[in-house]
């Protein structure tokens, strides 16, 4: 037998659970959440269960259109391209390649970011100031010039586009971080700890980290969103993944040739994106405004 | 004032210097001979080599050629082009013009539409239209620009065949540069023909424009629609709705002026990825603007024009956002109280 | 809050309708014709490349050569030479000139004579006589006439009169007549070269081209248009229109959208599988010729493995030609059994020796003892009348190609760095093509394949054998076409043996248009001709 409750408790929850909370009763967020995990999935796995393999050309079926049009074979559900390449199996070979590249993408640069950003924001005068100055350069060159900057350098390729995005998305980073750190320094409670004592590791850990998650959390999903459209403009201009390669961007650029005739090789990989950078802002946008209510 | 006018200038000129230094240090690292990267020449003649030795010092030391570097890019010695051996600054002054119709449409674009959809959806009581109005711009910020792009060439352009889709204008208008600008040169230009080459030009700037326009306009609305929802709490608000005022005045007169405030915040902000767009709008409508130049550029390993092209945008994003950044303390008393606070 | 709705809804709508409003006033477009090309051209002087997009934006449109070729009948037509004696050893040509022919004016040059004997000997000594002032002034030398060898073959030229001058040839030459016909043999003025000369603006000759054509230049941005004006003093019929604009648009795609939004009125090298579009479109309709053509992957013969003619035929035998006619051509074009098209009068259907046969191919890999071979196929980054997209080749022979275990990686630059990475010649193999400047059987091997050619860096295969060389001079020094054909067959088998190259389509060539352009003609060689197009546009343009 349950115990019997005479007084009614307040369950107060965790922040993290009220966060939560608030997260799930945004359907919008919550179905964004959901189609982020299987994208991780199918970035991990897709290979696995994709019926054809990226680079498998079937002659006898060029520029089938997708499985739903009447001229459509449900062997090849969303069509294929010119060379006979099953489109529903690029996308999936491909997912790890624009998705996957651009979630490590921007694990690395929020951990340079973290260290960097951190580490400037606790510093104040001159030195803070002159690393402004130069982030303030650095963010002035759109992503895509970045790109375009270590294409030249480095030429073309896949493994470039990693570096390419990387290096421009580091400094919004560095930025977003240092900023944070910068504005909760000037705050009463962080002169509260330092009157007690604490010492600036001290600050940095237990006083002023956890007032910067929620930033940290929000400039991510923007990041991501951010790496994955550049990966694809870049993949579409042919600065970064090559010709046969199943990077969605790729595609789109490939389908371009046959976009009169056949221009599902060019909307499918497009959608393929939209909904994948659809997604991440709906979980960014819910996470926002669940975190909204701490952060005033 | 006028001492945060200074300290906005140093900024400027700070930054400015950062970006040369960037800029120098990957020059060195192309993957050409260092002269050719940095003048275009392709094997120079012993005397040329001997001038281009001396202009840019480069047998001295890094400081000294750095300084050498700087002197010749700022007196518009760009190099010359190592496609077209055409001088890179003369180029460039061509390309820019036509970025800037563009960009100046499509930013005409985005406001005009974007803050009455904004001021809309802020005060709709209606959740529908709000939540329309909130998946349209979310979509519209998610969009993958050169799709986009591509979409609406092939259904208003291919499908429709209502609007062109390549190009600033039919070439069988032959017009003379005036000052660049194609729609004024069109204005100027006299001729039996300037009417409908000027109804020709607009029909070809619509769709880039709309495209371009995406970005701008959907950051605009939600801008707008949140700055206005919080000003409509305010209690001067309340007052003058107290007073008998009609909606129409208080919005116009005492909301919208406020939160225009943080539009143009967001605006200088928003530069960067602007360009970013406009350079995939102008690949796809083969716009002969800065992007397709520098796009073309690096196809063809032009390192001159991609130094050239990277300077120049980079300084006019850094000069605009300042500018932004003035503009918005000029209009905005509040920060202007913030300026001398300790940061 | 109604009123405030409306306002802001009028507002709105008014900026999206004004544009739409503006659009629709009377739209009265200048007289002339918009040609959508695929790309820039290299120079304005066709002497100096081989480019079939510069011949087209060049040799029709600004010059004229000696001689012509008919565009329906293929025979020989007098052009700026009126008549020519042929001497009875083959060795002396002689030309009467047009008299009354004048060069084109522009900004830095007026004419003060008319066309004379001067400007032949000015246009042709420049390419065989070294010391000529003009000689160096071309970079890259003059490619088509080095591969034909052009400068052995001609002894000296003589000027006989103001009006008459003779070649002098070394030796007999079955195919000088057509050489001087293709779009590289064209004019030049004497009087413009000596005046730059002067000037010490040598290299403008061949940038602000002088020339006798149908069309002078006007303006030129690279990568966006070529302006062209009417030469109101042309000797032939003056044309029709009094503008013809070139609009620069390497994607095949955006040119065939031109045609469709009326940009442009006739659009190059259109997609085999975009037809089903322009058929679809009630104002537009397909030129089409069969060509005279073909696409080939060459190999660098002077490279490790491909100088083993094993691996060469190995490879050859892995390539599924038919595939490649089905993906990439739409089969507009025919398979290629040899280099000469089912057009020339020395064609032979013989069955190919190289047939698809991946054992084979296997087989000839093992007994070279080449195990994990991994090459390079540079494929052009433009569109050719012979091959519409090289890339897409490149990656359906990547595909074949793996199947007997050889790693392909594609490499492609822009058309001008493609260009002066291949003639620094370290690639693996290449896949271009060639297409004919003239009828002459000849045109297809010693251009391509002749030892001179590997000089001139038009042999992308760098394959030289003299026993070859012997059969295309024998072939040469005759003018009976039955012994002609029968030595170009055994050409043909030559090559089919060694496989330098492995030529594998003729593509058929063709322009879109729309249907109101009249009377536009395709030649199966050389470049595209406007002098006779009538554009409907004329006739719309003043509507009240």
């Amino acid at each position: 037998m349950p115990p019997i409750k005479i007084y009614q408790v307040g369950h107060i929850p965790s922040p993290l659970r009220r966060i939560w909370n608030a997260f799930t009763d945004n359907p919008f967020a919550f179905a964004g959440f959901w189609a982020i995990c299987c994208l991780i999935l199918l970035a991990l796995f897709g290979p696995l269960i994709a019926p054809f393999s990226a680079a498998h050309q079937d002659p006898q079926a060029l520029l089938l259109p997708p499985s739903w049009d009447p001229a459509g074979t449900v062997e090849h559900f969303l069509g294929t391209d010119d060379l006979g390449r099953d489109i529903f199996s690029r996308l999936l070979h491909g997912a790890h390649l624009t998705f996957g590249m651009a979630l490590a993408i921007v694990a690395t640069a929020l951990v340079i970011g973290f260290v960097i950003g951190s580490i400037s924001g606790m510093m104040t005068g001159l030195k803070s100031s002159i690393l402004s100055h130069l982030l303030d350069a650095l963010l002035s060159i759109p992503s895509l010039l970045m790109a375009i900057l270590v294409v030249a350098v480095t030429g073309p390729g896949l493994s470039n586009v990693f570096w390419a995005v990387g290096i421009a998305l580091t400094p919004q980073f560095v930025r977003a971080i240092h900023q944070a750190v910068h504005e909760e320094l000037q705050k009463e409670y962080v002169t509260a700890a330092r009157l007690d004592g604490a010492n600036p590791l001290q600050i940095f850990w237990y006083v002023i980290l956890p007032n910067i998650l929620d930033t940290m959390i929000i400039q991510t999903t923007l990041g991501i969103s951010a790496a994955i459209l550049d990966i694809a403009a870049l993949g579409f201009l042919n600065l970064g993944a090559q010709a046969p390669s199943p990077e969605w961007g790729a595609m789109v650029a490939q389908g371009l040739d046959n976009l009169l005739t056949a221009p599902w090789t060019v909307t499918i990989p497009g959608v393929a994106i939209l909904c994948c950078v659809l997604a991440i802002n709906l979980v960014g946008d819910g996470l926002r405004s669940a975190l909204s209510p701490i952060r005033h | 004032m006028a001492r945060y006018l200074a300290r906005r200038l140093n900024l400027f000129f700070a930054t400015s210097l950062v970006l040369f230094v960037v800029m120098f240090s990957v020059t060195a690292k192309f993957p050409v001979d260092h002269t050719v990267a940095l003048t275009g020449i392709h094997a120079p003649t012993a005397e040329e080599q001997a001038s281009i030795n001396e202009a840019y010092r480069l047998d001295k030391g890094q400081v000294s050629q750095f300084i050498a570097y700087l002197e010749q890019r700022l007196s518009g010695n760009l190099g010359i082009s190592v496609t077209s051996q055409n001088p890179v600054f003369n180029e460039l002054t061509a390309v820019l013009s036509a970025s800037f119709e563009l960009a100046f449409v499509a930013g005409a674009i985005a406001l005009l539409l974007g803050i009455p959809l904004g001021v809309l959806a802020s005060l709709s009581k209606h959740k529908i239209t709000q939540h329309t109005i909130m998946a349209i711009t979310l979509t519209g910020y998610s969009i993958p620009v050169f799709w986009l792009g591509l979409s609406l060439s092939l259904w208003f352009g291919v499908r429709l065949g209502w609007l062109p889709i390549s190009g600033q204008i039919n070439l069988l208008y032959e017009i003379k540069p005036v000052t660049g600008f194609l729609l004024i040169d069109i204005l100027l230009w006299d001729s039996r023909y300037a009417w409908s080459a000027f109804v020709d030009a607009l029909q070809h700037i619509v769709l880039p424009a709309v495209t371009l326009a995406v970005l701008p306009f959907t950051v605009v609305v939600r801008i707008t629609r949140s700055a206005m929802m919080s000003i409509m709490e305010k209690t001067y608000i309340k007052a003058a709705e107290a007073r008998g005022l009609r909606t129409y005045t208080i919005v116009m007169r005492h909301a919208l002026p406020n939160a225009f405030i943080p539009v143009l915040k967001n605006l200088g902000l928003m530069l960067g990825a602007f360009a970013s767009y406009a350079i995939v709008v102008e690949v796809i409508f083969s716009w002969p603007g800065v992007g397709a130049w520098l796009v073309s550029g690096i196809y063809q390993r032009d390192y001159t024009v991609i130094q050239g092209g990277i300077l120049a945008v980079a300084l006019i994003i850094i000069f605009l956002s300042i500018l932004i950044e003035v503009l918005h303390t000029a209009i905005n008393p509040l920060s202007r109280k913030e300026l001398y606070a300790a940061h | 809050m109604t009123e405030l709705l409306k306002r802001l809804t009028l507002g709105s709508v008014l900026c999206c309708v004004i544009p739409l409003l503006a659009a629709c006033g009377p739209s009265r477009v200048p007289s002339g014709l918009v040609y959508c090309s695929e790309g820039n051209p290299e120079s304005f002087n066709p002497q100096l490349v081989t480019s079939g997009t510069t011949v087209d934006a060049t040799s029709q449109q600004l010059y004229d050569g000696l001689v012509d070729y008919d565009a329906t009948s293929g025979q020989l037509v007098p052009s700026l030479a009126t008549a020519w004696t042929i001497s009875d050893d083959e060795r002396v040509y002689t030309f009467s000139l047009r008299t009354g022919v004048r060069f084109h004016h522009s900004n830095i040059f007026t004419p003060t004579r008319n066309f004379n004997a001067d400007d032949v000997l000015f246009s042709f000594n420049r390419i065989i006589d070294s010391t000529h002032p003009y000689h160096d002034v071309a970079k890259n030398g003059y490619p088509y006439f080095q591969s034909i060898g052009f400068s052995e073959l001609i002894d000296n030229i003589e000027k006989v009169n103001d009006y008459q001058v003779a070649f002098h040839l070394t030796q007999k030459d079955a195919s000088f007549l057509s050489n001087l016909a293709t779009g590289f043999a064209v004019i030049l003025s004497q009087e413009y070269g000596l005046q730059l000369l002067q000037a010490d603006e040598p290299e403008l000759l061949d940038k602000l081209a002088i020339g006798t054509g149908p069309f002078r230049l006007v303006d030129y941005v690279k990568n966006d248009f070529i302006r062209y004006y009417r030469n109101h003093h042309y000797w032939r019929l003056t044309p029709d229109v009094e503008q013809l604009v070139f609009d620069i648009t390497p994607k095949s795609t955006t040119r065939l959208a031109k045609l469709i939004t009326g940009d442009c009125n006739i659009s190059a090298l259109p997609k085999a599988g975009e037809l089903p579009v322009v058929i679809d479109k009630p104002n537009l309709e397909v030129d089409s010729i069969p060509g005279f053509n073909v696409a080939f992957w060459a190999f660098n013969t002077e490279r490790i493995p491909f100088n083993d003619v094993r691996v060469r035929q190995a490879l050859a035998h892995a390539v599924d030609k038919e595939n490649i006619l089905r993906a990439v051509y739409h089969q507009t074009a025919v398979e290629a059994v040899g280099l000469l098209p089912p057009l020339s009068w020395a064609y032979s259907s013989n069955k190919s020796l190289i047939d698809y046969n991946p054992e084979k191919a296997r087989k000839l890999l093992n007994d070279a003892g080449i195990s994990d071979l991994s090459i390079d196929i540079w494929a052009m980054p433009v569109a050719r009348i012979y091959n519409p997209n090289t890339h897409k080749t490149a990656e359906l022979i990547q595909a074949d190609l793996a199947r007997i275990g050889v790693k392909v990686n594609i490499v492609s630059y822009d058309w001008s760095v493609f260009n002066q990475k291949l003639s620094r010649q370290n690639y693996d193999s290449v896949l271009i093509g060639w297409n004919a400047d003239n009828s002459d059987p000849d045109n297809f091997f010693t251009p391509i394949l002749s030892c001179a050619s590997v000089d001139s860096n038009s042999n992308r295969s760098r394959w030289c054998a003299p026993e070859f060389d012997r059969i295309l001079q024998a072939a040469k020094s005759t003018t009976d076409r039955v012994e002609r054909t029968a030595l170009y067959q055994q050409a043909e088998q030559y090559v089919a043996e060694q496989v330098p190259m492995l030529p594998f389509a003729h593509a058929t060539r063709m322009v879109v248009k729309q249907k109101r352009v009249t009377q536009s003609k395709l030649t199966p060689f050389g470049g595209i001709s406007f002098t006779k197009v009538t554009p409907a546009v004329v006739a719309i343009e003043e509507p009240n």
